[in-house]
């Protein structure tokens, strides 16, 4: 212990015409168990009261605190310095709109992604309030509550060189949810209709398989499995397509 | 920046699943065709006699005839293919460059690897089958004395290493893309990857060796 952290720490406010993007450095005696959360709280009340960051959970289930940490994305609640080295830099995710310093609205990218990717069960069933809840087997419950733990954090778009390069790319996440529900019974979605969804260049066949997305989701998901599966999928599905004569 | 300024939906196409399989095939047929070629070329560390015997085989069933303007198309197309992956764009190349450098992430490195190597491929690898293609039949001694003539030398120096690099990864990420290779094989896979490149870079080696010691 007793290490003397240096924070380098990107700065700049869009809402401010005279603000320009910097970088700024804080010094702090690092304490026992200190997390990201804990250094920057104690930086903005100690430091620098104008410096802007999120958080709400602090225990890496929001999703809010994403950040670039020494270039990386990853949950800064969760990140402790003494994993780190003496030198720190934070930086706002890439890709998402920056709100100001390490803040991002990554909630806008995700709604959209989630229109896109028409993300709840799709099923001409009417809900019955009072009848008792559908059965589902054990094995593909577990297997859809293994998807659906992703927090929406956006590490693995901020990892992925190809949506970086191209702004279209509905990432890794969107994969992952469109996979959640082709396990579901619920959703009688047929493969052509999610083959429209995520059988393109914007989609699937877009990913390079880079593995980025794999690599820094905090939450472990399984997305280059995912990929795999999906991109077997939904390229057999075209095929098959390719040999059904008017139809 | 993308503003959505119209209700026109575009019709579903199955283009790109087509184009992605293909690439994947086009690769993967040249890695197998890379596989065979080593055969050739390494046939000449035992003795040149055999390398020739393969060679006299390989046109008198006009395989070499035929099949190296296939493999030269199936080159090109793949060519094709990839080229629409590798980011010509300024503002892309210097994303990607920046992000490798912020990520430290190995794959994402070895993704620029392959973009690299693949425009070097192409330029020396269409050089090096049009020499050869134009002027058979191909022999032991032929080859020899053009790698002895040492400016063949230093250009095979070259292209092996880039060949075999890109042809390893494309093994891995072709493993990786298609769900071949899952979480738990990731590792094998990559270490499988590097053996297969330092073999084949290898064997390359060594065949280059013997041709410059071959007495023509
Ligand atoms: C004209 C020269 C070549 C160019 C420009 C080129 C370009 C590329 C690029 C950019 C990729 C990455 C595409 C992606 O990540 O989606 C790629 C993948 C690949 N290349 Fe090449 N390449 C060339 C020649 C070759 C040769 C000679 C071989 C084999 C001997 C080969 C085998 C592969 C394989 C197996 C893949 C992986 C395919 C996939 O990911 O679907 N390439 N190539
Ligand atoms: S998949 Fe992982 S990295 Fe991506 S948003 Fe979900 S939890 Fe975050
Ligand atoms: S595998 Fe790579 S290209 Fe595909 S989504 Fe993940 S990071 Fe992006
Ligand atoms: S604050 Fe909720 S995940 Fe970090």
């Amino acid at each position: 212990m007793g290490r003397r952290l240096k924070f380098n720490i990107f700065r700049y406010n869009p809402q401010d015409p005279d603000s320009v993007p910097h970088t700024d450095t804080f010094y702090l005696a690092e304490t026992e168990s200190m997390t990201l959360f804990i250094a920057l709280t104690d930086i903005r009340e100690e430091q620098d009261s104008s410096l802007q960051f999120d958080f709400c959970c602090r225990a890496g289930i929001c999703g809010a605190c994403a950040m670039m940490i020494n270039g990386r994305p990853n949950l800064a609640c969760k990140t402790l310095t003494k994993d780190l080295p003496d030198e720190i830099t934070l930086m706002p995710l890439p890709i998402f709109k920056l709100i100001g310093d390490l803040s991002v609205d990554t909630g806008t990218w995700f709604r959209e992604m989630n229109e896109k990717v028409e993300s709840w069960v799709h099923t001409s069933k009417s809900f019955d309030p009072s009848a008792d809840e559908e059965r589902m087997d054990d094995a593909v419950a577990e297997e859809i509550y293994e998807l659906e733990r992703c927090i929406e954090c956006g590490c693995c778009v901020a990892a992925c060189g190809t949506a970086n390069m191209r702004r279209d790319f509905v990432g890794a996440v969107a994969m992952n949810r469109i996979a959640r529900f082709m396990l579901d019974p619920r959703d009688q979605r047929t493969e052509a209709e999610y083959f429209e969804i995520i059988g393109t260049d914007e989609g699937i066949f877009g990913c390079m398989g880079l593995l980025g997305c794999e690599d820094v989701c905090p939450k472990h998901l399984p997305l280059q499995d995912q990929l795999g599966i999906l991109r077997r999928k939904m390229g057999w599905s075209a095929v098959k397509e390719l040999f059904r004569f008017g139809k | 920046m993308a503003v959505d300024t119209t209700t026109y939906v575009p019709a579903p196409s199955r283009t790109s699943a087509y184009l992605d399989w293909l690439q994947m095939l086009t690769g993967a047929g040249l890695i197998l065709f890379m596989w065979s070629h080593m055969i050739l070329v390494a046939s000449v560390i035992p003795t040149p006699r055999l390398m020739n015997a393969i060679a006299h085989f390989l046109e008198a069933t006009y395989m070499a005839q035929v099949g190296g303007p296939i493999i030269a198309c199936t080159f090109l197309l793949h060519f094709v293919l990839a080229a629409r992956k590798v980011p010509f764009r300024v503002e892309q190349q210097s994303t990607i460059w920046k992000l490798s450098r912020q990520l430290r992430h190995t794959d994402t490195y070895l993704w620029l690897i392959q973009a690299v190597t693949a425009m070097v491929i192409l330029i020396m690898g269409c050089i090096h089958m049009w020499t050869v293609l134009t002027d058979l039949p191909i022999t032991a001694a032929k080859s020899a004395a053009r790698i002895q003539g040492g400016f063949w030398l230093v250009f095979y120096l070259i292209l092996l290493p880039m060949v075999e690099l890109h042809v390893g990864i494309g093994f891995y990420r072709i493993a990786v893309k298609w769900g071949f290779a899952r979480r738990k094989d990731r590792k094998s896979f990559k270490k499988l990857e590097t053996y297969l490149t330092a073999i084949f870079v290898a064997i390359g080696l060594m065949a280059l060796v013997r041709f410059l010691t071959l007495s023509v």
